[in-house]
């Protein structure tokens, strides 16, 4: 798709050491995390500077090429699969933390960063990056922008977005923008707002000035087993009914549990539905929350109740818990990781449907998650080899998702779209809802070129004016269930 | 943008009238004020409004229809017939409420579950969540809760050509799709109608107490207060409070009961060489008392949090050296309220050595509140920034007539 002349200017936007075009190591860059979709580039660029990104995306405008912007790859939806012949944007060499501002809590990074490295910079001054998706050691800052990623202690530190100030974004007609400020309420839309968590359809952070979080004084993990992850469950909502806020709240199911024990070793106690509690802040607050931990975990018929010691101890917890997903490989050749959120109360019975959809197809479903905002994780096993299988757990896994969203969820809670839940996308809006996305979409992107064919269920241009009014499902539903 | 020449005023009344009803359509000044009933009507109003080429103000409690450019509508289209609290999942710590409510009437219903939306804006008793959300309004609460970006979930809208649109969903983790309610908070009513809003809740702060301290000059709060922000103390709010000779500072802190009298422990110590007492919840309303009293000129400016001291000294300095009559509330996060007492010279070029004092860090300031006769002198937003041509293509695609508040917003938007 590329021709010798675009290649040529992409040679002469970021020089001969900064582009990518021999097969083999394009292949490199054919999927990100979620490896079951695939597409080779036409040409790889690694910029150096948000000049040089400029330069390649003035390229990618002229001849309308399509480009995707890429950090470590380690997304979970096929966000930065590349467009088939396009240009895939590496940003690893854009890996400078540019400033570090402790009394007005905020670093400037390049969207290359490495995740844990923020705070690893920011830790001897006492703070640190909340946002803690599971890959933080290697995932970086650009990428959990183009996601909004959370983690597992977003539940009291929130997402990307509420530690995102600014962005120097490159437009996809090649223009440097600057949205928001290190200041708070720049006047204007929040358009920093939008980008964070838009997947790299509007454009390529350049420039990411980020919250940080002071330390809290102490934090103490809990581990309580239960029978079942339904008991975990209830012990989440009487935790969160007592008004506490803990900083994570985490149940794994006994197929996890026996995968994280088999790869990482935590020392998992054996049981139906393990519950992490962690309780930070001033130390005699946390000493007296966690009793009350203790004795809702009681109440609730828990087998065993056990506080992490030392921090190793703890690290270990939290390596179990984040080593999760790919510990699935330990017990079943194949996986699939689902995202889908509802609201915290309808987890028990969303957990048994799962659990008799699962049953009605014989395979088998590992269950990790967000408890404390009902983000769930589960992970569909199944066997390639064996024929036909893939395709009845890729059907489980959507189905799962329109579980979620009949459950009044969501289909994804930090993984993102991507390629992998379009159709999902239309499922959980109406028609009327993706169009005033796409209004965005357009007014950043008229021509569809940054990161085309993700987010939205079919192709889409911007020349499509909206067209005639069409009623919202709302509408034509009567509103009666809503007035 | 042009006023339908089609129709006259009493056309346009008629026209909505039957579709809000004849008691809810009255012909005021030179426009209409309508009030639907639901959002299918605010979808008919919008309809008819964008055939017509007539513009539309929407309007909740009206307490803050004097922030932004002046713009006449012809249309001011009241949510006020929208108030109903539409579901409060307290278990799952969300709730759904209808535009027109009033910020007090919500949090009542929210309190019989000890639940609340954790925001502190102005006028709670008589403003209403869409505005509130439409001008991004916050208060002291937002040191520790975060701002309207933050816990707002989703929201229900009507845009200009009356398209119906859900953006976001109820729950508190979600990244499906563009956050649209992102767009439309702080958008002053140029994108679309807010006609339903979901929020994140908090539990109440059933334990806390304030405590305050006082001292002539600001600057003299600068150490302790980056001591405190630096503390293993967490407030709930802080707050500097200026006026031309005196200044306090004010904390609130929550805590489970045996926790508050230790952080207050702490709390004496950061601020051992002041007289730090126990204080009253009234303080946290001298905000809105700078709107309140009948200051001639208001700012909104945004400063970095560590320089709100030096630069609020500064102009308590100016204040003395050139007799001005002013006073300042400034929130710890950065976000500070200056009213002048009258609307002179001096006071234009205090408002302009404050507004490149903020812009040379990131800051900004935007005049809320002036009289007529310095409109025209003194730029509202004052904002010239690379990213303006977008935001006006934002708002060329949303409404592409150009009848929702047209010009209130920062560079005529």
């Amino acid at each position: 798709m590329l021709s010798a002349s675009h290649i040529a200017e992409l040679r002469a936007a970021v020089g001969e050491d900064g582009l990518i075009t021999g097969r083999s190591q394009l292949q490199t860059y054919e999927c990100d995390g979620l490896t079951n979709f695939r597409a080779l580039p036409g040409a790889v660029v690694l910029p150096r500077s948000a000049a040089e990104v400029q330069a390649v995306v003035r390229v990618c405008a002229r001849h309308k090429i399509p480009f995707v912007s890429r950090g470590a790859g380690t997304g979970l939806s096929g966000g930065a699969l590349p467009a088939e012949g396009g240009v895939v944007i590496s940003l690893a060499r854009m890996n400078r933390i540019l400033e570090v501002d402790i009394a007005n809590r905020y670093v400037i990074v390049e969207p290359g960063v490495i995740n844990a490295h923020v705070t690893q910079r920011v830790a001897p001054d006492g703070y640190f990056y909340a946002p803690d998706p599971s890959s933080q050691s290697v995932c970086t800052i650009g990428g959990n922008v183009a996601e909004n990623s959370g983690g597992a202690h977003c539940l009291k530190y929130g997402f990307t977005v509420t530690h995102t100030l600014a962005l120097d974004v490159v437009l996809p007609n090649g223009d440097l923008v600057t949205l928001g400020s290190r200041a708070l309420d720049a006047p204007g839309y929040d358009l920093t707002g939008v980008f964070v968590g838009s997947e790299g359809t509007l454009g390529v952070a350049t420039r990411i000035t980020l919250r940080i979080v002071k330390q809290p004084e102490v934090v103490q993990t809990l581990l309580a087993a239960f029978h079942s992850p339904q008991a975990a469950g209830q012990t989440v909502s009487d935790i969160i009914a007592a008004g506490m806020l803990p900083s994570a709240l985490e149940i794994m199911d006994t197929l996890s549990i026996e995968a994280a024990e088999a790869a990482v070793h935590a020392h998992y106690p054996m049981c139906g539905g393990l519950l992490l509690v962690e309780l930070d802040g001033p130390s005699t607050e946390v000493e007296i929350l966690m009793h009350e931990v203790r004795a809702i975990s009681q109440k609730n018929g828990a087998t065993e109740i056990r506080l992490a010691q030392s921090d190793e101890e703890r690290m270990l917890v939290w390596k179990g818990r984040k080593a999760a997903f790919a510990a699935m490989g330990r017990i079943s050749p194949n996986y699939i990781v689902q995202d889908g959120v509802i609201p915290r109360t309808a987890l028990p019975r969303v957990l048994a449907e799962i659990a008799g959809m699962a049953a009605d197809v014989n395979l088998r479903v590992a269950n990790v998650f967000h408890a404390g905002d009902g983000n769930l994780h589960p992970l569909v096993l199944y066997d390639r080899a064996i024929e036909g299988q893939e395709e009845i757990a890729l059907d489980l896994s959507y189905r799962i998702l329109h579980l979620c969203v009949d459950n009044g969820g969501s289909i994804t809670g930090e993984h993102g779209v991507g390629k992998e839940k379009q159709e999902a996308l239309g499922y959980m809006f109406a028609e009327p809802d993706l169009a005033t996305m796409q209004l965005v979409r357009c007014a950043f992107d008229p021509e569809n070129i940054a990161n085309p064919d993700k987010i939205f269920p079919r192709p889409r241009l911007c020349a499509d004016r909206p067209g005639p009014y069409r009623p919202h499902p709302l509408e034509t539903a009567g509103v009666a269930e809503i007035f | 943008m042009s006023a339908s020449t089609a129709l006259s005023l009493e056309e346009v009344r008629s026209h909505l009238a039957s579709m809000v009803g004849d008691e809810h359509a009255n012909l005021r000044g030179d426009g209409i004020h309508a009030a639907p009933a639901n959002i299918l009507q605010i979808a008919e109003v919008l309809r008819f409004a964008h055939k017509n080429d007539l513009s539309v103000a929407p309007a909740g409690g009206g307490t803050k229809a004097g922030w932004g450019n002046r713009v006449p509508a012809r249309i001011r289209l009241s949510t006020k017939r929208l108030t109903s609290l539409i579901e409060h999942s307290w278990q799952d710590m969300t709730c759904t409420v209808e535009a027109g409510s009033t910020w007090a009437t919500m949090q009542a219903e929210l309190a019989r579950h000890s639940q609340m939306v954790a925001l502190d804006p102005l006028w709670p008793d008589r403003a209403t969540v869409g505005g509130i959300a439409a001008v991004n309004d916050s208060g002291a609460l937002r040191l520790k809760y975060g701002g309207l970006r933050d816990l707002i979930l989703g929201m229900t809208l009507v845009l200009a050509d009356g398209t119906i649109a859900r953006t976001g969903g109820k729950v508190v983790k979600n990244v499906a799709g563009y956050d649209l309610h992102k767009l439309m908070t702080g958008s002053f009513g140029t994108l679309g109608v807010i006609a339903e809003v979901n929020f994140r809740l908090h539990p109440m702060e059933e334990h806390a107490g304030t405590w305050s301290a006082t001292a002539s000059d600001v600057a003299q709060f600068e150490s302790p207060l980056r001591a405190l922000l630096d503390s293993q103390i967490a407030p709930s709010c802080v707050q500097v409070r200026v006026k031309r000779e005196k200044c306090a500072v004010d904390i609130r802190i929550a805590a489970v009961p045996h926790c508050l009298d230790e952080q207050a422990d702490r709390l004496e110590k950061v601020f051992e060489s002041f007289h730090l007492a126990v204080s009253t919840e009234e303080v946290w309303q001298a905000r809105q008392e700078l709107f309140d009293r009948d200051y001639a000129v208001i700012l909104k400016v945004s400063l970095l949090p560590a320089e709100i001291c030096s630069i609020l000294s500064e102009l308590q300095q100016q204040a003395v050296s050139d007799r001005l009559d002013i006073h300042a509330v400034a929130q710890a996060n950065g976000l500070v309220t200056v009213a002048f007492g009258a609307a002179t010279d001096e006071v234009i070029a205090s408002v302009e050595y404050l507004r490149t004092r903020a812009r040379n860090s990131g800051g900004s300031v935007v005049a809320l509140q002036m009289p007529d006769e310095l409109r025209g002198r003194l730029d509202v937003w004052n904002c010239d920034f690379n990213a303006l041509p977008l935001m006006r293509e934002i708002k060329r695609r949303f409404d592409t007539k150009q009848i929702l508040n047209p010009g209130r917003f920062v560079g005529n938007i």
